[in-house]
């Protein structure tokens, strides 16, 4: 189990990929987020919602929610990407400016609960790039807390290092 | 140059006439129609040249036609009409561009014409008149006259009786007019108003009372103070726009003209509490027309709501002349005299402008419904400018003359400290309180009135079509224009108003009230200021500035277009957008008390969903005035006339008897 | 005021995340399942398919790929594996590739191999 210190990503990537890290790292101290549900249960939303309660306060990250899509830096989407919704959701990420980072939420934004058929396109990532994955189902406020600070560079993500297999002498 | 003023005056009367012959005979034809017009037009000019020249030098000489046969028509005009023959002229000039294409030629227009031309003579002969009878026979000529201006569609429904209502109320009013005048100039010994008001000081004080009131409650009918203002929702939407425009722009003018004569120049030096009952009746209507207008959704019967709620304030700026003189503070009487006839001026280029603008869109859209309209300001783009000039202007809003003319008022009220007596100090403030309120509500009216029909998409498929081609656009610019002057030139049209209140009241606060050229002040230099021309110049700026940094500036990196976001809407239908109704909503619920309205709901079934049929909603405002006040009015006077039935058996004999009775008793007095 | 008072008595209960130690009640989230290799036996395996219900656990051959995507957090793998699998307390599981949250895990075929 990884339980050290956390610390800055210094992987070394491609230019382009860097360049658009340092451009989310600027929304570091102060991050617009718009939640985008394309049709999942809810949960995840209530657990989006907790995150302005006293006991996460996204506020004090410098993360904000904004309903308008213009001024937001961040996408949270939940739900299966329903094809129902495609137009409006291409509406959204249109009518987002760039730099923007899109976090999918959820197990059904990840793909893991539906299929694609002809209601759902199955995952997200199917119809918009994602920078971030957050698994859960629902994710708690501090997963999601978590994902935010990953998609702006201020944690390292962890998962890439996870193991699940118990060490033998560690029972 | 005071024999000029009267010639003007004459030859503006004659133009007129001659507008009106022309229009009888020949409107009929296209040709006919236009000269009636141009002549018209000639005639308000001479109308506007006059009034100005008048009012910078005060005085005008005397005119008398007629003889001691068949009874004189004495005129000299004063300068206290001075604003409203200029009003009286734009007005006239500005309708005379709108007619040739807003009516058609024919019989109706002919005679319609006819009537209206010979209107504005009457209205000028009234604001000309030095004799209670030449007054009192001009004021009614101009009742009937405007009585048969609104006639002009009478085989529609509800217009006989708009028009009845109308005229009665309109003769009502005379009734208490000509009791007025009948006290004073018995009193007085006269009939020439120069002389009455010379010895107005001798009629004893509960005479001059009577009088006043009297004359207050006569001309309140056609001014239009609430309660006596129901004629004006009525009559407005069933006149021709341009006739609505001139009942609006000048006859309820005509009605504040008669009051302030009343107060000013025949009983000047009446007690404070005048200009006390004066300031509540107009706070009283500003506040209850703006409440009303705010739940119309016909455009006209709106705008003649708000008609009564400026007269509500041009009568609050009036008595508050009245007070403020009467307690010593003679300055800032002065200065809401001249706020008073700079805000009768005001009034009547914009809301003449917002009622021409009115028939523009009912013809071009087909309908005078809010909720049925919508998106002109694509499908009529002039009209959506020039009407949006009227609607800053009387809202109030910067820099347009609506803003100076209220700015000042509150500026006066504001002063109010400076009256030595406490309680009159607490009427001037609620009396500002309650036109601050009606600012506020009034601004919320207009940017309903002006967003519901202009913004969004068209309401109805009639509205969608709506075309500007062929539309009048001269005669509301021409207005919109004067608008602007008025706002941009207050500090002169100010001053030349400061050498009429001069004459007036006596004093002169031209250093008080222009210190420097551009800059106004509330006749009080430590009080506070305005400039509304660095006031324009700054907002110009303001606007301007942003643009060129931008331009300057411009970001080089690539952009991106998309649409708005409109929430993810894909199918944005016309019936979800906010109607008028709705809009005043909130209004409409936290005056609920005030309003007691009827509400009407239908549904196709009784699912609470309404899953099986569309619902419908009719909401209806009380009318408290004509079941409160009128009805039971209406109901002792037949009651009374029952009573004096009995008299009129249909027996000679009885009659007989009558007259024997009426002998001996005059035998009886004269023989004393 | 009794609410600032009582907000005084309880002192401040925002969590200091990502600063500070973590907080006592993060214990009860639910996490992504941990395996005792030695103890995954092919016949386990196969019933740890069976039981999720989202099909994060899948086999594979002398492999079990969880998808941590796919992962409610139900329990039935830990309620069914005995004590072969156990909650790993892991939550933080945000990640910046969808492959990086398919774990794989080996399945000890041979149960007599030693530790």
């Amino acid at each position: 189990m990884i339980d050290g210190p956390h610390e800055r990503d210094h992987e070394l990537d491609t230019t382009a990929a860097e360049l658009r890290r340092r451009a989310l790292s600027l929304f570091g101290r102060s991050l617009h987020i718009r939640t985008v549900d394309t049709g999942s249960c809810a949960v995840c939303e209530s657990e989006i919602r907790l995150l302005a309660a006293p006991h996460y306060d996204l506020h004090r990250l410098g993360f904000f929610f904004t309903p308008a899509p213009r001024h937001a830096d961040l996408l949270l989407v939940t739900g299966p990407a329903v094809r129902a919704f495609d137009d409006a959701l291409s509406e959204v990420v249109a009518a987002t400016p760039d730099p923007k980072a899109t976090i999918a939420v959820g197990a059904c934004a990840l793909g893991g609960i539906y299929e694609a058929d002809a209601f759902v396109h199955g995952a997200v990532d199917r119809v918009v790039p994602v920078d971030v994955y957050v698994p859960g189902c629902p994710p708690s406020p501090l997963a999601l807390l978590h994902g935010l600070l990953v998609a702006v560079g201020r944690l390292a993500e962890r998962v890439s290092r996870l193991s699940l297999e118990l060490d033998p002498s560690n029972p | 140059m005071t024999t000029a003023i009267t010639t003007l005056c004459v030859i503006a009367a004659g133009a007129w006439l001659v507008a009106a012959v022309l229009a009888g005979l020949a409107a009929h034809r296209r040709w006919g129609l236009t000269a009636a017009c141009v002549a018209s037009a000639l005639g308000g000019v001479c109308a506007v040249v006059a009034g100005v020249e008048l009012a910078l030098h005060g005085r005008a000489a005397r005119l008398d036609l007629g003889s001691s046969v068949v009874g004189a028509a004495r005129f000299h005009p004063e300068p206290l009409a001075a604003a409203f023959i200029v009003l009286l002229g734009l007005v006239a000039i500005a309708i005379a561009l709108y007619a040739p294409r807003y009516h058609e030629p024919g019989l109706g227009t002919a005679v319609y014409l006819l009537v209206y031309n010979l209107a504005l003579v009457a209205s000028l002969a009234l604001l000309a008149a030095s004799d209670v009878v030449t007054f009192l026979v001009a004021w009614e000529s101009m009742a009937l006259l405007c009585y048969l201006l609104i006639l002009r569609h009478h085989k529609r429904q509800g217009v006989a009786r708009s028009a009845f209502l109308f005229l009665a109320l309109g003769e009502t009013g005379f009734v208490l007019i000509v009791a007025a005048f009948v006290i004073l100039a018995t009193h007085t010994g006269t009939m020439d108003l120069a002389a009455i008001a010379r010895r107005a000081h001798t009629v004893p004080s509960a005479w001059r009372t009577a009088a006043f009131l009297l004359a207050l409650t006569g001309f309140g009918f056609k001014a239009g103070i609430v309660p006596l203002h129901i004629w004006l929702p009525a009559a407005h939407p069933v006149a021709p726009a341009d006739g609505s425009g001139f009942l609006s722009g000048v006859i309820v003018k005509l009605g504040v003209y008669g009051i302030a004569l009343f107060g000013l120049e025949l009983e000047r030096g009446g007690p404070g509490w005048w200009g006390l009952v004066v300031m509540i009746a107009g706070a009283v209507s500003a506040l209850l027309g703006i409440l009303y207008a705010l739940m119309e959704r016909d455009l006209k019967r709106f705008l003649a709501f708000s008609t009564i709620e400026n007269i509500g304030v041009i009568l609050v700026a009036l008595g508050g002349a009245l007070t403020f003189t009467a307690y010593g503070q003679r300055a800032i009487g002065a200065l809401l005299l001249i706020t008073a006839l700079y805000m009768v001026v005001n009034h009547g280029t914009y809301k003449t402008l917002l009622f021409l603008e009115t028939g523009v869109i009912e013809h071009a859209a087909g309908t005078r419904d809010m909720d049925l309209l919508g998106g002109l300001i694509r499908t009529l783009p002039r009209t959506a400018v020039i009407m949006l000039i009227g609607v800053l202007g009387i809202a109030a809003l910067p820099p347009l003359n609506g803003f100076v003319a209220e700015w000042l008022v509150f500026q006066g009220l504001f002063q109010g400290f400076r009256i030595p007596s406490h309680l009159v100090g607490i009427v001037i403030v609620v009396v500002g309180a309650a036109i601050a309120l009606t600012a506020g509500l009034a601004l919320n009216a207009f940017v309903r009135a002006y967003g519901i029909p202009f913004l969004g998409m068209p309401r109805s498929a009639r509205a969608g079509r709506a075309d500007e081609r062929g539309m009048p656009i001269a005669g509301p610019a021409l207005l919109a224009a004067a608008c602007v002057f008025l706002a941009f030139g207050a500090p002169l049209v100010l001053a030349t108003l400061q050498r009429v209140s001069r004459t007036i009241t006596g004093i002169d606060i031209h250093a008080q009230l222009l210190t420097s050229k551009l800059t106004v002040l509330p006749a009080h230099a430590d009080f506070s200021s305005l400039s509304p021309t660095y006031l324009a110049a700054f907002l110009v700026a303001v606007a301007v500035v942003p643009v060129l940094i931008y331009l300057a500036g411009r970001p080089r990196a690539k952009s991106r277009s998309t649409p708005v976001w409109d929430g993810g809407i894909l199918n944005f239908k016309a019936r979800m957008q906010y109607t008028a109704t709705t809009h005043a909503n909130p209004v409409r619920v936290t005056f609920d008390q005030l309003y007691r309205p009827h509400i009407d709901l239908e549904r196709a079934s009784d699912d609470p969903a309404g899953r099986s049929g569309p619902v419908h909603y009719r909401f209806t405002v009380s009318p408290i005035f004509e079941r409160f006040l009128y009805r039971p009015v209406v109901w002792a006077v037949r009651r009374l006339a029952m009573l004096c039935r009995p008299l009129q058996s249909g027996d000679v004999n009885l009659y007989l008897l009558y007259v024997f009775v009426a002998v001996v008793v005059a035998y009886a007095i004269y023989a004393r | 005021m009794l609410w600032f008072l009582r907000g005084l008595r309880r002192g401040i209960v925002t969590t200091r995340y990502p600063a500070g130690t973590r907080d006592r009640w993060t214990d009860a989230l639910p996490s992504a399942p941990a395996f005792r290799a030695a103890a995954l036996t092919a016949a386990l395996a196969d019933r740890l398919e069976a039981a999720c219900p989202s099909g994060a656990i899948r086999r594979r051959p002398n492999l079990l790929s969880v998808d941590l995507g796919a992962c409610t957090g139900c329990g039935r793998c830990i309620d069914v594996g005995g004590g072969a699998v156990v909650e790993s307390g892991e939550f933080l599981l945000a990640a910046r590739r969808r492959e990086d949250l398919i774990k794989q895990v080996p399945i000890d075929a041979d149960p007599e191999r030693g530790r």
